[in-house]
């Protein structure tokens, strides 16, 4: 697939046409004069709960994230999609500034959270981040009890006033985490002991118990087998009539299934932005389609 | 149908979107089956009020197959459906066309309908047309009736139907002609008569594909193409 | 004509050398853990042949009169009197009516030396605690002379070998065997006295104290210090070029000889600060700068270990860095500091060679009572007795080399047990 072929990207079907112009072209020798300036589809929504403007992300002098503006609208799945190395997890992390503890990793543009920005020395990264919460690749429950792991957000940010309040706020979680069933029986005994997707649950559950409004979940799933990542796929889209959820996934067909926008990265400039059912049938541009139906990435 | 098991998904929106293909497709089936039901009973009651009304249905037939073909292609793009999910989807996809078909027949049988009434009676010809109307009706209803229950003996019975259909079909035809021979004066409503009864014999075999659809999905296996007693031996195995 | 080989017939042909090579391999490893279990076991038992009969004393019981004429005490509620009393007449007295015999001043002498020059120390005791004894009789037991106690020990029937001991001794003390009246028991003078010119009379204790000051305050010092400075290091110092030269100095700091240090607390503690000197507390200063490059590398390995997996979730919930680092990453890496710190404690606590540059190698008898009181320790003790000629020091040396063994493995058991309880709880 010639990826420099300038043909109009609505007609996909002009891909693979002429077996001439197909080459092994796995890696990314696309030119950026491929990449639109501003993202095809719909990037921005109106009364969004996030907006990112001129998002620019550099690693020392490497730049990973070119100009990105998006918007995530209220209580919305959001997906993020793209080669690896296309920038998708680093945008992620620069949502809850999770990149302020990478050294050299720099944040330029304008991130906004209910049109208050985040680099605002009025708002403490502290509470940025109880407000978005995050869910990481790993399951990474601390090595303590279920119901300490649950606990301790709500704990350190005094949320909860007493014994019974605190033990109110770790069950709501689990159980909106689908996962009080489980684990109702034993939650003095270590997190560490359930299974990976039990794990990756009491995350979640951890990261809701401090009610956050935008919750970031960086490739939630990939340490998962199929059964466990579907548990986590429809705990997310239970999820997503309370919180905003953006997730960066390797699999194009978990954004297709749980997210109701999909944006797609590339070479760390988002491309498209669009409904997803958009993106996975007719997408606007062509380094989409490419990428979605299996041509490169 | 035990493997078929819609509602078991972990996902609780793909249940949704399978029992909501499969409850659209049975409302499709249901208008379908009213508009052969009422092209029947215009042609045998010359009553072109009911003939225009089955006509307009038509619209609404259409609006749906696009419809049920958009959601097929949503949990297609957006689920990846394997096994019987897939052959749910698939069976879904092929039987609307089928029932979209039905459709037109039924509407080209208003039309003759219209077209009879408008020149008057005629007692010949319209037994034939009732007999298989009735049978074709049956076929109609039994086959979609297999799909609502995912009935594998039902739909081997719709496609013995069809043979019995074929057969009378083609008895009627050799009786048109006969009265065409007495009566060159009837050839115009007798051609109008016949093509009804092609329309009816098209339904039958439609219907049939239904079925055929209807053992795929629960069987997994194709008896397209291949002769009643082949089908039967195939879809009890 | 040349033969084509297949694939698996060439890696068969070359298995049999894999597998000798491997042999080979294992057996190198065998060979040389034997080996080091050798020696290991060729020390222990070296040291506790030599030095087990430190462990056991031998006394001699005579009936004692505490005739207060001969005492020279006049009024028993006069301490004074009671200390500078002539208990030696009263003990010579004693042997004198034992052996009537004896005639002679030489012949007496020898008499007189069958029990140690410190008896005396027993009889003031004796009468301090009950003043009644004042001219009673009774059976008193009277730690034997060392050299007695070395002839008693190892050259009973061999009295050519060891020309310490004189012919008529060897006559006397059988006659006492025979009597019932020489007695072998434990020493509890070893493990309760200080340091003293007579071996009979010398012990640990004081050295021990010594040791135990000198590392409470090494470990109080050490300890929080390096934490902090490894948590400091691992979580919150930028990485640029001063803290790479801070890093690159530490580890080089691990590998200065211990003897520098020693000069390093002379010149510092004690000549610029004034830090008495010969004292635990100054010790302690010395063995912190010895240790400390030890615990912060082992800290911020076992901070290094915790991982970053974990630091990520503290952060995402919204802990501040310093939340994190207590909640989450001290726990998690305290087994490791702990068994870092333990090493350190045992390494210090066998260290001689800074203390002896800021005086710690000092005569102690006295037990000292606080971190500012002269002091020696464990090892400078052992390397002080090795250094006396008394033949019964050596026993003790070895003796003492076995209790320093003994509170090492002792510390390093202890740093495995908490290792694995503090673990556990993960």
């Amino acid at each position: 697939m010639s990826l420099t072929d300038t043909a109009d990207a609505s007609t996909g079907l002009a891909f693979g046409d002429e077996p001439s112009t197909v080459q092994e072209n796995s890696s990314m020798d696309v030119s950026t004069s491929d990449i639109p300036e501003t993202a095809v589809g719909q990037p921005l929504v109106s009364d969004p709960k996030m907006t990112m403007r001129n998002v620019d992300v550099f690693y020392g002098e490497k730049q990973a994230i070119f100009k990105v503006n998006l918007d995530i609208a209220r209580n919305e799945v959001i997906a993020m999609i793209g080669p690896s190395g296309c920038g998708k997890s680093t945008f992620l992390r620069c949502l809850n500034r999770m990149n302020d503890t990478i050294v050299d990793c720099r944040v330029g543009g304008q991130i906004e959270l209910d049109e208050n920005s985040i680099f605002d020395a009025k708002l403490d990264v502290v509470s940025l981040r109880a407000r978005v919460g995050m869910v990481f690749q790993k399951p990474n429950p601390f090595p303590k009890s279920i119901y300490e792991n649950v606990a301790y957000g709500p704990k350190i940010h005094g949320l909860a006033s007493g014994r019974t309040e605190l033990d109110e706020i770790v069950e709501t979680s689990l159980q909106k985490a689908g996962l009080w069933d489980e684990v109702k029986d034993r939650l003095q005994e270590p997190g560490t002991g359930l299974s990976g997707g039990q794990q990756q649950r009491l995350c979640i559950a951890r990261a809701i118990a401090v009610s956050p409004e935008v919750i970031l979940m960086d490739e939630p799933c990939s340490a998962l087998d199929p059964i466990a990542t579907a548990k986590i796929e429809e705990l997310i889209a239970e999820l997503s009539e309370n919180f905003t959820i953006a997730i960066v996934t390797h699999s194009m067909q978990q954004a297709a299934r749980v997210s109701d926008r999909t944006a797609y990265f590339h070479l760390g400039y988002l491309v498209e932005v669009n409904d997803t059912e958009t993106v996975f049938t007719n997408p606007s541009h062509r380094l989409t389609e490419a990428y979605i139906t299996g041509r490169f990435g | 149908m035990d493997n078929m098991n819609l509602d078991q998904h972990i996902s609780q929106r793909f249940n949704q979107d399978l029992e909501e293909i499969r409850s659209d497709l049975l409302e499709m089936g249901g208008i379908v089956e009213n508009q052969v039901v009422d092209a029947i009973a215009a042609l045998m009651d010359a009553d072109s009020e009911k003939a225009s009304k089955v006509l307009k249905t038509e619209d609404k037939v259409d609006i749906k197959e696009k419809s049920i073909d958009e959601e097929c292609t949503q949990i297609l793009a957006r689920r990846q459906p394997a096994a019987s999910d897939l052959r749910l989807v698939l069976a879904v996809s092929k039987t609307i066309l089928d029932l979209e078909r039905i459709g037109d027949e039924a509407a080209k049988i208003a039309r003759y309908a219209i077209e009879l009434s408008e020149e008057g009676e005629s007692p010949r010809g319209y037994i034939e047309i009732r007999h298989i109307g009735n049978c074709v009706h049956k076929m109609l209803h039994d086959a979609l009736d297999a799909f609502a229950r995912f009935d594998v003996e039902q739909a081997i019975k719709v496609v013995k139907q069809d043979k019995s259909v074929d057969q009378d079909y083609a008895t009627a035809i050799r009786e048109m002609i006969t009265y065409m021979f007495e009566d060159p004066h009837s050839i115009t409503r007798m051609m109008n008569i016949i093509w009804a009864l092609r329309a009816l014999e098209r339904i039958g075999d439609h219907g049939r594909n239904i079925a055929e659809q209807v053992i795929y999905l629960v069987k997994g296996k194709d008896v397209r193409h291949i002769s009643y007693k082949e089908v039967k031996e195939k879809a009890r195995s | 004509m040349s033969e084509v080989k297949s694939t698996i017939e060439k890696v068969n042909a070359g298995l049999g050398k894999r597998y000798r090579s491997e042999k080979m391999f294992q057996w190198f490893g065998i060979i040389s853990i034997c080996f080091g279990l050798l020696c290991v076991l060729a020390l222990f038992f070296d040291i506790i042949g030599k030095g087990h009969s430190a462990f056991k004393h031998h006394s001699i019981e005579i009936p004692i009169m505490f005739d207060a004429d001969k005492l020279g005490i006049t009024d028993i509620n006069d301490t004074k009197q009671i200390y500078s009393a002539n208990y030696d007449g009263v003990i010579k007295a004693s042997l004198r009516e034992l052996f009537p015999n004896v005639s002679g001043r030489t012949e007496k002498r020898k008499l007189y030396k069958l029990v140690s020059n410190g008896s005396y120390l027993t009889l003031q005791k004796m009468l301090l605690e009950d003043p009644s004894l004042l001219n009673q009789t009774t059976e008193v037991q009277l730690i034997t002379d060392d050299d007695i106690d070395t002839y008693l020990k190892h050259f009973v029937g061999k009295e050519s070998e060891f020309e310490r001991i004189h012919a008529e001794q060897v006559e006397w003390l059988a006659t006492l065997r025979e009597e019932g009246r020489l007695i072998s028991h434990f020493n509890t003078v070893f493990f309760q006295a200080g340091d003293s010119r007579e071996p009979e009379q010398a012990g640990i204790f004081a050295a021990l104290m010594g040791s135990f000051y000198t590392l409470i305050v090494t470990l109080c010092l050490s300890f929080p210090i390096a934490v902090a400075a490894a948590v400091y290091l691992e979580e919150f110092a930028p990485k640029n070029k001063w803290t790479d030269l801070i890093e690159v100095n530490i580890n080089n700091l691990a590998a200065v000889p211990s003897i520098i240090f020693g000069l390093l607390g002379l010149a510092i503690f004690i000549s610029f600060f004034g830090v008495p000197r010969s004292t635990p507390l100054v010790g302690g200063f010395v063995l912190t700068l010895m240790t400390l490059p030890t615990i912060i590398i082992s800290s911020r390995a076992a901070i290094k270990s915790v991982p970053p997996s974990i630091r990520e979730a503290a952060l995402g919930i919204g802990a501040s860095r310093m939340q994190m680092v207590t909640h989450h990453v001290l726990p998690l890496s305290l087994p490791g500091m702990l068994t870092g710190t333990i090493i350190g404690m045992a390494q210090a606590l066998g260290e001689t060679a800074p203390l002896l540059m800021i005086g710690m190698i000092a005569f102690i008898v006295d037990i000292p009572g606080s971190v500012t009181d002269p002091a020696t320790v464990l090892p400078v003790q052992i390397f002080l007795w090795s250094d006396s000629p008394e033949r019964a020091f050596t026993e003790k040396t070895s003796a003492a080399i076995m209790v320093l063994l003994a509170f090492l493995i002792a510390m390093n058991a202890f740093a495995i047990y908490m290792r694995k309880r503090l673990e556990k709880r993960w």
